[in-house]
């Protein structure tokens, strides 16, 4: 993990030296553990404060839009699919942005360290080895870091960058047994009551803070629908029609733009899976039209398009 | 007729049973009927011939029943008198009776029945309601056989010798029809001798029906059909190996040609116009609507077999045959509206008035409508509601406009029939009050409502105030929209010098319109110029050089050959083309755009094409007979190859003109000299059509027809010096050689690679690299941008009669913009509002119609942001449905329009 | 439930689907009238929201067509 630090700072060094680039994007440490925060850089004083660790949850492609001059930025896999989604938009211009690649072994999901901790944590430390050393209330427990990485980690096929001007460290290795859709295949099993109880379930806590539409880098619209009053489309209330209105309809704006980067559910402060509507979308598209959010920025994404051999099995 | 609101009470009480046409007999229809449901005008008619009164005196229920006293039994056919200056004959054709010389056992089962009378059993509107039985015992079928050239390419007494050029793709799909209606499966057949599918997209039609659908194609002879005791019919025949075979079928369907009605004979005489053998008009290639009689123009099948959208293309030429012969008395017979100006409704609180129709007893004799129209008084912003007997009525219509004037009405409500009929005429009703005729909302009471749910009034009058108080609710939200007036740029741009291009600037010039014509190529002419002779033996050089002297010689055409496009901007009624010229660039403003791009003829890279001199494609043969090269005083054998290029895999189209050129041309060497041996070696011959009588003629002068083995393909090698074609023959099934000493490919027609026009011009492309149009049938010339015609070879492969055709269509789809001088845009389109936008991009990706664009980045206000032009949406909608953020607004169909529908429902 | 009727909502594309009802008029067939219908130019208009928000307002079912 040293290795990559020193070595995102080594670039961010030379970029912000480089006059042409406003500000260089990354990580920086968090007053809380498990909580990495971004940071833009501009000055070569604060190159030093650049992190990198397996909390860095964050999608950067967020703040890419609506910035003027060129932005050097860390990516991801999921993040620089973003970036392509966002190039494919229109939202950002590629000659506008630096794009050094991370490549990604996964980011851990902060509530499943607490729940198995237990008690308040003071450090989480990862070794090199896959192991993670957790620290607070004077003990100390060792985990393995496949046990708490997010669940989209968990599926991710695109840990490398797919678009990128540098690479931190050489790629990492992308299992060729990893179920994509496991959890969705489960819910598309249950009776149509069972899965419509499911999905009420599952946004049963939600405060409608709209964090996770915040955090999400497809969601950029200047008057969200949800915020619309004419006509408006949505209670503000927290009565369940309104609130499912809230994410399926959420959901469907993202459909053939989300990168599955978990944003979302890592900002939500009641740990709701909402990827549990994104990622039936992102297999739809798959199913239907071969179609993989942020692979080539040349094409738009699969519901903004028409080709002659569009399949019409869908539609009945 | 004008009283009549066609409400069908007659036909229910009419007591008179007749045969009923339109089903080809297979159903009853009344005395009193509509012929059939989509019939315009939709009128009731009296068959005088049938009616009790008419015929005897007594009855007259129909007068007794119309509720609006429609029923005239004086009425009688009139002589019309009009003075005219041109007469476009259309009057079409018939079917083959195959009663007449009953070969085919027509009239021995009733399961055995015309490619008409299963169109009329697979029609929802049939005499089977869509359900597929067999006319005999009503059980489902499992075998259907068609059998096809029924009176078609047979030189038997009462059958006609030539091609009728639809019946194998109207085969092809009524067997599709068939297998999608089978619920259990069926087995469908089609006997043929060659299947001629040679239509745009036909060939994957054909393929579809075969490979997908498990359609079976047997090539045959029928010998007989003998219906059996069970009600199957027996088909005898011989196979393609000349084996005797039989196989039995539940339902036999004879796929009948066209031909003449004998009261075309009649109006030809009247007309005093030429006919050929067959009765058909007679036309020639380079005037294709023209008879022999100045100001009488012909279209469609009267003119020759063939489909839907030939006759399509050939109406619009045939009007602008005659547009062009009645070009100086444009205008003189033409009328102007006078509106009164628009009253400024905006800002004021909505006044309703809502206006529920009785339709005579359509609607009120199911929905209770004075309780409707007491629940319609209190509903929001309602100010005034009636029920009127026929709110379409003339009367009603004037009642309409003074209501609205006296009470002030800023927003209207009529519940009557359907909008798609009615609504303009109402909106003409409110725009002479002064109102802006965006201001109304049509509710369906009728066609939704009173005539579905007839048992149940109750809950059909509960249903029509549900949809009345929806359309109040929307209503309310409507406000005045703006129909934008375009100016028409008065000239066109014509892209392509060949024939089609060059008929295209003549027609548009001879209509009065000054036209630029640019040509790639130095010289003026494209493939016209390599061509020998058209089928019908018309000298193509000829021609060629009379339509460019025309051209040149016309101060109204420029003409920039050598030129190239590079660069597009605008739309209907204002593009801009910049041409490049060797010398110089010009930027063209035009109002409508004619491609006629062309297409050429593709060089194959085998038969040792290229190699040897001996192997030449069908072109370079029409090269050679025009320089009357010495090399064919040489030749002793000769043989052609046909579909190279074409119907395979990669090229999956049929070129369409091949066929014929390779027997057009063997006979031209059969001309020269008798004695040369001819071989076609060909897959399926499509001289469809009149072309028939060619193939009969080569046949008959000694040309040999050979069918080979397309799987197994042709082999060319040397036997010494000597080309050697190897081939299997598919009737022999043995392996066969010929040495011949000319070797001609006859290759496909092919568009360009690449076709920049397609991105300029915002056209489409279909799978095959032609330019797509509108809609096959109903604007086959039309491209899908508006203001953007097609014609000729870059359309698909075709004759030059075809393209001429097409060419005159193209000319005169562009004229009806030219002529508008003004367009106005309909007030249902899309806007963006910018500070809502995104600016993601979405509604610039999926227009259809190229409508959204980015506002420039140096725009003083809203850079970056999407804007619509309402001169190039259609107001489909589809940039509002896909704009996440909400930014778009389809003006008619807001979303808070169709949410406040939404909102009133229960 | 045997006697329970759904209440649905069509949407229906004007230049198809609502000119293939009218001929269902036409053709007087018969059907039940439980269903509300509104027009949209092309069932390309349809948004999810009309979807939703017609389940909100109670409808059963939801019909586009086009």
């Amino acid at each position: 993990m040293q290795t990559c630090i020193n070595k995102i700072r080594e670039i961010a060094a030379r970029l912000v030296k480089d006059e042409t680039i406003e500000m260089v994007i990354g990580f920086q440490e968090g007053t809380i553990p498990m909580i990495s925060p971004p940071i833009s850089v501009r000055t070569a004083d604060d190159v030093e404060k650049l992190t990198w660790s397996s909390h860095c949850c964050i999608n950067l492609a967020n703040y890419l839009t609506d910035v003027k001059g060129k932005v050097a930025v860390f990516a991801k896999g999921c993040d620089s699919r973003s970036i392509v989604n966002h190039i494919a938009e229109g939202k950002v211009k590629r000659e506008d942005v630096v794009i050094i690649g991370v490549p990604c072994n996964g980011m851990m999901e902060r509530h499943t360290i607490s729940n198995l901790f237990g008690d308040e944590i003071e450090e989480v430390v990862e070794e090199d080895g896959g192991t993670v050393i957790v620290r607070g209330k004077g003990r100390e427990e060792k985990y393995r870091k496949s046990d708490l990485l997010r669940q989209n980690c968990r599926v991710c096929v695109h840990k490398n960058p797919v678009l990128y001007d540098e690479l931190v460290a050489d790629p990492v290795d992308v299992p060729e047994d990893i179920k994509r859709y496991e959890e969705v295949e489960k819910i598309e099993a249950l009776a149509i009551n069972d899965r419509w109880n499911f999905f009420a379930d599952l946004i049963s806590t939600c405060i409608r803070c709209y964090a996770c539409r915040d955090a999400c880098p497809t969601c950029y619209c200047p008057t969200c629908f949800v915020d619309e009053t004419q006509p408006q489309w949505v209670g503000k209330g927290d009565e369940e029609p309104d609130v499912m209105t809230f994410h399926i309809l959420r959901a469907f704006h993202t459909a053939g733009r989300c990168t599955d980067c978990g944003a979302c559910v890592s900002s939500c402060p009641m740990t709701i899976n909402m990827r549990a509507f994104t990622k039936k979308l992102e297999k739809d598209c798959l199913d239907l039209w071969d179609w993989e959010a942020g692979l080539t920025p040349d094409m738009r994404p699969a519901l903004e398009t028409y080709t002659p051999n569009d399949p019409e099995d869908n539609f009945k | 007729m004008d009283k009549c609101i066609a409400c069908g009470a007659c036909s229910q009480k009419c007591p008179k049973k007749v045969v009923n046409e339109y089903d080809a007999g297979m159903s009853k229809r009344k005395a009193i009927y509509v012929e059939y449901a989509q019939a315009v005008p939709l009128k009731y008619a009296i068959d005088d011939t049938q009616c009790f009164y008419l015929t005897k005196g007594k009855c007259g229920k129909c007068a007794e029943t119309c509720p609006t006293g429609a029923i005239n039994y004086e009425d009688r056919a009139k002589d019309l008198e009009f003075q005219v200056g041109a007469v476009i004959c259309a009057s079409g054709c018939k079917t083959y009776d195959p009663a007449t010389h009953d070969v085919y056992g027509y009239n021995r089962s009733r399961n055995i029945v015309t490619s008409l009378e299963f169109e009329r059993i697979l029609s929802s509107s049939g005499p089977y309601g869509g359900h597929m039985v067999r006319p005999s015992g009503k059980n489902e079928p499992k075998k259907i056989a068609w059998l096809q050239c029924v009176g078609s390419r047979d030189v038997h007494i009462g059958a006609k010798g030539y091609c009728s050029s639809v019946c194998c793709t109207y085969a092809v799909k009524e067997a599709m029809l068939a297998v999608d209606h089978a619920k259990d499966g069926l087995d469908a057949a089609i006997f043929y001798m060659d299947i001629r599918t040679h239509g745009k997209d036909f060939e994957r039609y054909y393929n579809q029906a075969r490979d997908e659908f498990g359609v079976r194609f047997v090539k045959s002879k029928i010998t007989n059909i003998v219906p059996t005791e069970d009600g199957n019919q027996l088909i005898r025949y011989i196979d393609e190996y000349g084996k005797l075979a039989e196989e039995a079928f539940d339902i036999v369907v004879l796929s009948v040609g066209l031909e003449v009605g004998e009261s075309t004979l009649q109006l030809a005489h009247t007309l005093d116009i030429k006919l050929d053998k067959y009765n058909f008009v007679s036309t020639t290639s380079f005037d294709p609507q023209a008879t022999s009689t100045p100001g009488v123009f012909v279209c469609g099948a009267v003119e020759a077999p063939k489909d839907i959208p030939s006759s399509v293309i050939e109406a619009s030429a045939s009007a602008g045959s005659a547009g062009s012969f009645l070009s100086e008395s444009r205008w003189s017979l033409t009328r102007q509206k006078k509106l009164p100006a628009e009253l400024n409704i905006r800002g004021e609180r909505p006044r309703i008035g809502v206006f529920v129709c009785c339709c005579g007893t359509n609607i009120a004799g199911v929905v209770d409508v004075p309780s409707v129209v007491e629940y319609v008084k209190n509903l929001p912003y309602v100010t005034f509601s009636t029920q009127g007997l026929f709110s379409c009525s003339q009367d009603a219509l004037n009642n309409l406009a003074d209501i609205i004037k006296a009470e002030k009405l800023n927003r209207v409500v009529v519940a009557a029939c359907t909008p798609k009929t009615h609504e303009t005429l109402f909106q003409e009703t409110l725009a002479t009050t002064g109102l802006n005729k965006y201001v109304f909302e049509m509710v369906n009471i009728r066609n939704h409502c009173s005539w579905v749910h007839k048992n149940s009034p109750d809950i059909a009058t509960e249903k029509a105030r549900d949809l009345i108080r929806m359309a109040v609710n929307k209503v309310a939200l409507m406000g005045p929209l703006n129909e934008v007036e375009l100016e028409i740029n008065q000239s066109a741009l014509v892209i392509g010098g060949g024939i089609a291009g060059m008929q295209a600037a003549k027609t548009l010039s001879r209509q009065g319109y000054h036209t630029s014509l640019i040509e790639r190529e130095k010289q003026l002419g494209g493939k016209g110029l390599d061509i020998h002779e058209t089928w019908q033996g018309e000298n193509v050089a000829e021609n060629v050089s009379r339509l460019i002297a025309d051209i040149r010689n016309d101060a109204n055409i420029d003409i920039y050959t050598g030129g190239h496009i590079s660069h597009v901007d605008g739309f209907v009624g204002n593009f801009t083309t910049t041409v490049q010229t060797t010398d110089s660039t010009v930027d063209l403003e035009h109002g409508v755009t004619i491609i006629a791009s062309g297409a050429s003829e593709f060089k194959p890279e085998q038969y040792l094409y290229d190699e040897d001199d001996r192997v030449i494609t069908g072109l370079e043969l029409d090269r050679k007979l025009t320089a009357d090269d010495p090399v064919l005083e040489q030749i002793k054998t000769a043989v052609f190859i046909q579909c190279v290029g074409s119907r395979i895999p990669a090229r999956p189209y049929c070129s369409k003109v091949c066929c014929t050129h390779s027997i057009k041309n063997g006979l031209t060497l059969k001309k020269r000299n008798p004695e040369m041996n001819i071989y076609i070696l060909y897959r399926d011959m499509r001289p469809y059509g009149l072309r028939e009588d060619l193939y009969r003629e080569a046949r008959e002068k000694g040309i040999i027809f050979l069918r080979y083995n397309f799987e197994k393909g042709i082999d060319i090698d040397y036997d010494g010096d000597n080309l050697q074609v190897q081939f299997t023959d598919t009737i022999m099934r043995r392996n066969l050689a010929i040495n011949p000493d000319m070797l001609v490919l006859a290759t496909a027609i092919i568009p360009p690679e690449k076709n920049p026009l397609a991105q300029q011009y915002k056209v489409t492309l279909n799978n095959d690299g032609f330019f797509m149009e509108a809609h096959a049938k109903l604007r086959p010339v039309d491209c899908s941008t508006d203001g953007v015609f097609l014609c000729g070879l870059s359309h698909g492969p075709k004759p030059i009669d075809e393209s001429v055709s097409q060419a005159i269509a193209a000319a005169t789809r562009a004229v009806t913009l030219l002529a508008r001088k003004t367009i106005a845009i309909s007030g249902t389109v899309a806007e963006v509002s910018p500070q809502e936008c995104s600016e993601c991009g979405g509604c610039v990706s999926i227009c259809p119609y190229s409508a959204p664009s980015f506002i420039e980045a140096s725009a003083r206000f809203f850079p970056g942001k999407a804007q619509i032009n309402p001169a190039l949406c259609k107001g489909c909608g589809i940039c509002v449905a896909s704009c996440r953020s909400g930014a778009i607004h389809l003006l008619g169909f807001d979303n808070d329009q169709i949410m406040s529908q939404i909102a009133a429902i229960y | 439930m045997s006697d329970w009727e759904p209440k649905i909502v069509a949407f229906l594309c004007n230049s198809c689907s609502y000119g293939a009802a009218d001929l269902a008029g036409v053709g007087r067939m018969q059907y039940p009238a439980n269903i509300r219908i509104i027009r949209i130019p092309c069932s390309g208009r349809m948004s999810p929201k009309f979807v939703l928000s017609a389940l909100m307002q109670g409808a059963d079912g939801v019909w586009v067509s086009g």
